[in-house]
């Protein structure tokens, strides 16, 4: 099959002019074209996917989840609001220009301008400031003490200051230049993006020539063309489509747990969710183990806490609820009528609609009245955070990351009472969550998030489920750890070593 | 008829500006994208800054008035969320929905007329209305599943052609199989009628008794007889066949404007959504003009200005 | 009575290829009775999961049940969800043919027969609606209204009424000057008198070719909105959504697409089929 492939690949290519052999050229199937290749102007995965490419960021995580240096050599915690950066010297943008400390100023003062309008501005403003020290010396200051700043860095690329300057916003959004490992070639609209290796990489190469990343919105084709061999990587699989990649030699699956929760959300300000003791009853009547082993196949893992162990502010000893039907039962025929109120589970199509009706089976089971509703995204995202709290629905089924690897990014939104997701009023929530957010001392935040992880157990204001796994689909020939915090960075992929 | 023509493209205009104000209210019915673009953990401050930045925050009446006079100036807008005009997204995504929808209409011809034809012509062979039969299975799929089908079959199986994408000629081929496969029953049937139509008319009747053989007949006088209406069907299934591409282009990942205009409307990017729109009507409506026109020339009874009532 | 039985009568036995077309409506026939019968011929519940009896081969059994076809990517009884599944097709493309076509019709013979403003507002209504992307007033529906089987069949009205309103709409024209509808007008019949009982009955013929033609396309049509992710709502199940999410499983579990597709296809197959030989048998120039 590769080879009738490769013959007709080839024969395509002299039609086509395309000068590489099959090997030089790795194509990976993305669900949407990104939107746009400027790093501080979106936040979807598809463009990021492709852009971490072509930018390096200030710090990234290793494949172990590391913290490690990347555009900062090293850093320092000079007072509790300023954080000193030292630039590493050598890094070139692909036009040849130097990276220097001014640019990293630079792209910070970019991302954090409320007139430039990024959607990332929510993750950095806490950052009032880029100062430039000496010849290769960057000072962030923070509006007080920011624990999660170095988490946050991971996500900010840098952008040379004089071309974006010459250019403006639409120039450089139609040719990105970083200093990542692989430049931007070219960018056929709705269709495909390419990538060139970038020779010059002052760190690890990538070992192949281009890349080329395609959009395909189906995933039933995704897997269809990684069969055929058209394609050599695809994203966004599920534990279902995975099984048909069993049994076939030329294909793998790659999985890897990330840091996204999987949570049903409670509205516990709505009758008849405001009694702890039914939203107990919800808690036992799903069989978490069951949904894990019976339906995801990628290795998922259930939590009992908002938090995965690849989060700092995992916390030991918060138990499960145990999976108790009949006790469940009993709780729900003892609250009589009120708990046979009709209640919605709100829901998205990206959500894994299996999870949701086999959910939506084990609380019917044990005497509840719930109706799956699902919307499209947008509806369901305005419906979830209405302010209007007790219109918000009952039920609603989320999968949340926040990108950092950090608790602050996930507690505070959903719990903090002053917050558009949460649905919960508690004060010693919201003292715990914001010592949690402005301490710069580890072990007096892990204290403060074992409290919150208590409090969100004993009263069950959310149901945390599971620890989500993002299931890939590669080429047999593929050597690529896939990493917690789903991005695909082309220089740490590689063919397999012949025999 | 001057008249005519002129109030009727005066109507045509009012409809086409009809249309855009209804979508373009609905549209901000229905929530806004700035949901969709922050990320989780932003805060509704963020929202509302993001809101503001995309003008979003502007009271209704006021974004529609800026948006007729962009309109006025041919001015699309830029999309929200890619942050390029809209023209260039459309201009873009155009050539590859006319080579879908060509490739379709000539599937659909090459085998829906011929079909119609012998179903006319070899009417006395019973067993020829099998073929009826198989163009109406045909029709009887959906296209999500006969795409699927065949790229497993085609793509994964045999290894013959491209799973999905666009770039040659061999890309294609199985997308305008799944969307042709649509209408060639259409044009079965429409082909059959109106040639059986013409079977039954006098000169038929008087060059057959003249001995002029059958293929000569069909040849130089029924084909282009019988080509009227295969014409204003065409006409009303080239609407058909951009609203039911939608699904072929999402299976087959082919960038045309309707997998465009999903996307769009999903992702609440109310400004390409408009540009589409546009287009649509503009088409759709100077279609359908067309099909008045050619009524009222085929059917002398109906006075197009409704005198004689 | 006899005289409609007498006009029936050949439609039934008439055969195209050979196959009686009281062949193809006997399948749909039986479909209806599957559908209304539906809750004493399923085997089981079809919205009963069992997590570990997922995707289990046709004639499997697990715990006390026998999958006769098979079981789906929640472990529920394929033939019950087909069962029930006849209900929810069948229900949505005919209701959403009553709606579009009552409205249709009534304003497409409203246009072609009072002629003035009157028609020129209903048909740049028809083309407005004709313009508007039927994705985008599904998802606006879905939206302003909430999801769920009403809706649907709301959305496919609305998207195909025009259809009707066109063809209605050239054949009052065609029709409004005949005699005897100037006859009644003359004997000074109001012009709802003419409408139902001297132009309706003459148009009812090619608007019935429609409107079987447009059974199958909704029934087509709702699977597409499944597949869009804006269908009946889960645990529902209807064809479309069967086959939908049936698609991912191709290689593995053939049979959750292969049975509903199959149903699916021999009811829109015999629908055109139906509405095809009606269209042959009322143009007598094919006769």
């Amino acid at each position: 099959m590769r080879i009738r492939t490769a013959l007709l690949a080839a024969t395509c290519a002299m039609v086509l002019a395309q000068p590489l052999a099959a090997k030089e050229l790795l194509t990976i199937d993305l669900v949407n074209e990104p939107t746009t290749l400027d790093p501080h102007m979106q936040w979807n995965p598809d463009s990021y996917y492709v852009y971490r490419n072509i930018f390096d960021n200030i710090v990234t995580r290793d494949n172990d989840g590391k913290i490690v240096p990347q555009v900062a050599e090293s850093w320092e915690q000079i007072s509790d609001t300023e954080l000193a950066l030292t630039i590493r010297e050598g890094i070139k943008f692909h036009d040849g220009s130097d990276l220097t400390a001014e640019d990293v100023a630079f792209s910070v003062k970019r991302i954090i301008d409320p007139e430039f309008a990024s959607p990332q501005l929510g993750q950095f403003n806490k950052i009032t400031d880029a100062r430039v020290e000496g010849d290769n010396k960057v000072v962030l200051v923070t509006d007080g003490p920011y624990p999660a700043l170095l988490a946050q860095l991971v996500k900010l690329s840098v952008v040379p200051k004089a071309i974006v300057e010459e250019v403006g916003k639409d120039g450089f959004n139609a040719n990105p230049i970083g200093s990542g490992p692989y430049k931007f070639g070219e960018q056929q609209r709705g269709v495909s993006v390419t990538l060139v290796r970038n020779d010059d990489y002052w760190g690890e190469k990538g070992e192949f020539e281009e890349a080329v990343f395609r959009a395909v919105p189906d995933a039933a084709t995704r897997v269809a063309n990684l069969k055929a061999g058209t394609s050599d990587l695809v994203v966004s699989l599920d534990s279902d489509l995975a099984l048909q990649l069993e049994n076939d030699p030329q294909v793998q699956l790659l999985t890897a747990l990330t840091e996204r929760v999987g949570f049903m959300g409670i509205n516990t300000t709505r009758e008849p969710l405001d009694d702890p003791e039914l939203r107990k009853a919800l808690a036992m009547a799903i069989d978490r183990e069951g949904i894990v082993e019976g339906i995801l196949g990628g290795g998922e893992k259930v939590v009992s806490q908002m938090a995965t162990s690849a989060h700092f502010g995992y916390v030991e000893g918060i138990e499960p609820i145990p999976y108790d039907p009949e006790q469940a039962k009993q709780i729900v025929e003892a609250a009589g009528d009120a708990a046979k109120t009709k209640m919605e589970f709100a829901t998205a199509p990206v959500f894994d609609q299996r999870i949701v009706q086999a959910i939506q089976q084990m609380l019917n089971d044990v005497g509840f009245n719930v109706e799956i509703s699902m919307s499209d995204m947008a509806t369901y995202l305005k419906t979830v955070q209405q302010p209007e709290q007790g219109s918000r629905p009952y039920l609603s089924f989320g999968r949340w990351s926040c990108a950092c690897q950090d608790v602050d990014g996930v507690l505070f939104p959903l719990l903090h009472s002053g917050s558009n997701w949460s649905r919960v009023s508690n004060e010693t929530i919201d003292e715990a969550l914001e010592t949690g957010r402005s301490s710069l001392d580890e072990q007096e935040r892990l204290d403060a998030y074992k409290t919150v992880h208590q409090l969100v157990h004993d009263e069950t204001l959310i149901l945390p489920l599971y620890q989500a796994a993002a299931l890939y689909g590669g080429a047999a020939e593929l050597e690529w750890e896939p990493t917690a915090n789903e991005s695909l960075f082309l220089n740490r992929m590689s063919w397999k070593e012949q025999e | 008829m001057a008249v005519f023509l002129a109030k009727r493209a005066g109507q045509a205009l009012v409809a086409i500006f009809g249309v855009m104000t209804l979508v373009f209210f609905i549209q901000r019915l229905t929530g806004d994208p700035t949901y969709l673009l922050v990320p989780e953990t932003a805060t509704q401050a963020d929202i509302e800054a993001m809101r503001q930045s995309l003008g979003l925050d502007r009271p209704l009446l006021v974004q529609y008035l800026s948006f007729l006079a962009d309109i006025v100036r041919f001015d699309l807008g830029r999309s929200f969320i890619q942050n390029i005009p809209v023209t260039e997204i459309i201009a873009s995504r155009l050539p590859y929905t006319l080579q879908l929808a060509g490739g379709a209409l000539f599937v659909a011809f090459m085998i829906g007329l011929p079909i119609g034809l012998i179903l006319a012509l070899a009417r006395k062979y019973k067993s020829s209305n099998i073929l009826m039969g198989v163009v109406l299975a045909a029709q009887s799929l959906p296209t999500f599943w006969s795409g699927i089908l065949m790229i497993m079959v085609f793509g994964v199986w045999l290894g013959w052609l491209p799973p999905s994408g666009s770039g040659s000629f061999a890309h294609l081929i199985m997308p305008s199989i799944a969307l042709g496969l649509l209408s060639m029953a259409t044009y079965a049937r429409i082909a059959r009628s109106s040639i059986l139509d013409e079977l039954s008319k006098d000169y038929v009747r008087s060059a057959r008794a003249r001995g002029v053989p059958q293929g000569r007949l069909v040849r130089r006088h029924l084909l282009r007889n019988s080509i009227i209406p295969v014409i204003s069907i065409t006409a009303l299934e080239i609407s058909q066949l951009l609203a039911g591409a939608v699904i072929v282009e999402t299976v087959f990942a082919w960038p045309g404007l309707g997998l465009l205009t999903v996307q769009s409307v999903v992702a609440r990017d109310f400004v390409v959504v408009q540009g589409v729109v546009l287009l649509g009507a503009f088409v759709t409506i100077a279609v359908n003009f067309i099909a008045d026109i050619l009524y009222s020339v085929v059917d002398p009874r109906i006075r197009l200005d409704g005198a004689g009532q | 009575m006899t005289t409609l039985i007498n006009r029936i009568r050949p439609i039934f036995l008439s055969s195209g290829s050979g196959v009686p077309t009281g062949f193809f409506i006997g399948i749909v026939a039986l479909m209806v009775i599957v559908a209304v019968f539906a809750p004493w011929i399923a085997p089981y519940d079809p919205n009963a999961q069992n997590l570990l009896g997922r995707l289990k081969a046709p004639g499997t059994e697990a715990r006390n049940v026998l999958y006769v076809l098979g079981s789906d990517e929640l472990g529920r009884d394929l033939l019950s969800r087909l069962i029930y599944g006849a209900r929810i097709s069948l229900s949505v493309a005919f209701l959403s043919v009553i709606l579009s076509g009552c409205v249709g019709i009534l304003l497409g013979m409203l246009a072609g027969y009072r002629r003035g403003w009157v028609e020129t507002v209903i048909m740049r209504l028809v083309d407005i609606f004709l313009s508007v992307p039927a994705i985008l007033l599904a998802i606006i529906t879905v939206a302003v209204l909430g999801p769920g089987f009403i809706n649907v069949i709301l959305v496919l009205a609305l998207t195909r009424w025009p259809r009707y309103a066109r063809v209605a709409y050239g054949q009052t024209l065609s029709v409004a000057g005949q005699p005897y509808v100037r006859l009644a007008r003359a004997m000074g019949a109001s012009w709802g008198r003419i409408l139902l009982l001297h132009i309706l009955p003459n148009i009812i013929a090619p608007l019935s070719v429609v409107a079987t033609l447009e059974f199958g396309l909704m029934v087509l049509f709702e699977a597409g909105l499944s597949f869009l992710g804006l269908g009946v709502q889960p645990p529902t199940a209807s064809w479309g959504a069967m086959l939908s999410v049936g698609r991912n499983y191709v290689s593995n579990a053939w049979w959750i697409a292969t049975f509903p597709g199959l149903c699916l296809f021999m009811l829109v197959l015999s629908v055109n089929l139906i509405g095809d030989r009606l269209s042959e048998y009322l143009n007598p120039k094919s006769r």
